[in-house]
């Protein structure tokens, strides 16, 4: 379980999260949305230690990600999938994704290939094990993101906008396979605009309103007139969405 | 023939000075690059108080005369410490010194030229600070910094000629004794000046093939 307490960032004297307080249990698919600027990828930057926050506490499966040992425990349970994909350029598909199996997990490079090689096939890229990632295209480097999350077998895959820097077609690309991730029980916490799809994937909704948790409900729940859409903010952000 | 004719034996005289000058060259090159290399890594993991250090003492030897740090080396030092300084180790000590200096310029600047996205990354992905810079920053700064330091390699290798007003009997030097020998400048010095340039040529030459097979073995083409 992801649990996140008081959790507050500031950067120099503005203050990003502010006592954000959140508990993912294993098999939830718990999407994050709200306003561009409202904190959530840094809230994300905090679960996965690329931030050091500045009070309260967050615990993955009980490592505490503040310190040192609990952090590498809880980076060998968790993923990140990155909004601009942060694939290293250097290396060919197959050499991004093994590359953390084998200097972090200590697998053997044979046992990581092949992995890395089922994976790619299960995300429709089997051909392309060794390209690089400047010779593929953002929904194909996406993917490759994607599976790099994947051969980490973590129990937590955290997903910071990930098909925000894609054209529509290819985002369809990218949520099918996350489509079928969630029907594989694997736990996300999921940042993105992407409303309908959140909808028809999580199991809960939080709202991210200048650095506060304005709402937490269960997705049902958030979609109905009585729910999340009573509160105006909510109301507001959703018809926004929708006209764009 | 008169005396100060040239003679057969002249092209063993270059040939002897040429080796001293390449053998120098090539040492100072290897230590050179090591340490410029050490100061960079030290500098990348920020130990307290040395970054100034490097920073100041890199920039001392860029920004003053190498023969001036080469006097020092040969007669200051020696005269502080009560030494002996042999030529041979003055040039030594002061070329490996400069060259670097500017290694380490340049491999912390390919070192810091590197996205901070994908460093996020393997650190999101648990890899320690050592095998990032191993295995995410080292290879892009290698063909990152490549270019620039065949560039300054070049020019260190004229650099060395300096190293003849302390005594050392390299290229320049056997140019000199030929020149006083001789009395003919224009062809020692043409002649002198040519080798230099072969051997340039040559290096700047090897430099931009190796630096092509380092592009290609990574493949990511042109950044
Ligand atoms: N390293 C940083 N230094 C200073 N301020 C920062 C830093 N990172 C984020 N911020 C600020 O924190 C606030 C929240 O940023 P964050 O990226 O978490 O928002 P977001 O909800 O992810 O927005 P978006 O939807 O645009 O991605 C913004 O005002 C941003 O300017
Ligand atoms: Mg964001």
């Amino acid at each position: 379980m992801i649990r996140i307490k008081d959790l507050v960032k500031t950067f120099d004297d503005s203050t990003v999260l502010d006592g954000v307080t959140l508990d993912v249990n294993a098999g939830e698919i718990v999407t994050v949305l709200g306003a561009s600027g409202s904190g959530k990828s840094t809230l994300i930057r905090c679960i996965n230690g690329l931030e050091r926050p500045s009070g309260g506490t967050i615990t993955v499966d009980g490592n505490d990600v503040t310190t040192k040992a609990g952090l590498a425990a809880s980076r060998r349970i968790s993923a990140t999938v990155f909004q601009l994909f942060n694939l290293y350029p250097h290396m060919t598909a197959l050499g991004n994704i093994t590359l953390a199996p084998v200097e972090v997990l200590g697998k053997s490079k044979a046992e990581a290939e092949e992995q890395a090689r089922a994976l790619l096939a299960k995300v429709g890229l089997a051909g392309h094990a060794d390209k690089y990632p400047q010779q593929l295209s953002g929904g194909q480097r996406q993917r490759v993101g994607i599976c790099r999350a994947l051969a980490m077998q973590p129990r937590y895959i955290l997903l910071d906008e990930v098909t925000s820097a894609l054209d529509p077609e290819t985002t369809g690309e990218v949520l099918d396979i996350l489509q079928k991730l969630a029907t594989e029980a694997t736990t996300m916490v999921f940042v993105t605009h992407e409303v309908a799809f959140a909808r028809s994937i999580s199991t809960r909704i939080v709202f991210m309103e200048a650095g506060k948790l304005l709402v937490d409900m269960p997705t049902e729940e958030f979609f109905a007139e009585n729910g999340g859409l009573a509160v105006p903010r909510i109301r507001q952000f959703l018809s926004q969405i929708r006209k764009d | 023939m008169r005396f100060a004719d040239f003679t057969p034996f002249d092209l063993v005289l270059l040939a002897q000075g040429l080796g001293v000058s390449l053998a120098l060259f090539l040492t100072t090159t290897v230590a050179g690059l090591l340490l410029g290399l050490g100061f960079a890594v030290v500098h990348h993991f920020r130990f307290p108080f040395v970054n100034p250090l490097i920073v100041a003492v890199t920039e001392a030897l860029k920004n003053s005369p190498v023969l001036v740090q080469l006097f020092l080396v040969f007669f200051g030092i020696p005269a502080l410490m009560q030494i002996r300084m042999t030529p041979a180790s003055a040039a030594f000590i002061t070329l490996s010194l400069n060259t670097a200096a500017f290694a380490f310029v340049i491999i912390r600047a390919g070192i810091e030229s590197i996205d901070r996205d994908q460093i996020d990354a393997a650190e999101a992905f648990g890899l320690r600070r050592i095998q990032i810079l191993r295995r995410v920053i080292g290879p892009q700064a290698l063909a990152f910094s490549i270019g620039p330091i065949v560039g300054i390699l070049v020019n260190q290798l004229q650099v060395t000629s300096l190293i003849s007003v302390i005594g050392v009997f390299d290229l320049t030097k056997i140019g000199n004794i030929l020149n006083l020998r001789t009395l003919e400048p224009f062809i020692v010095w043409a002649v002198i000046g040519s080798i230099y340039y072969v051997c340039a040529k040559i290096l700047a030459h090897s430099g931009a093939r190796l630096e092509r097979r380092i592009r290609r073995s990574y493949a990511w083409g042109e950044v």
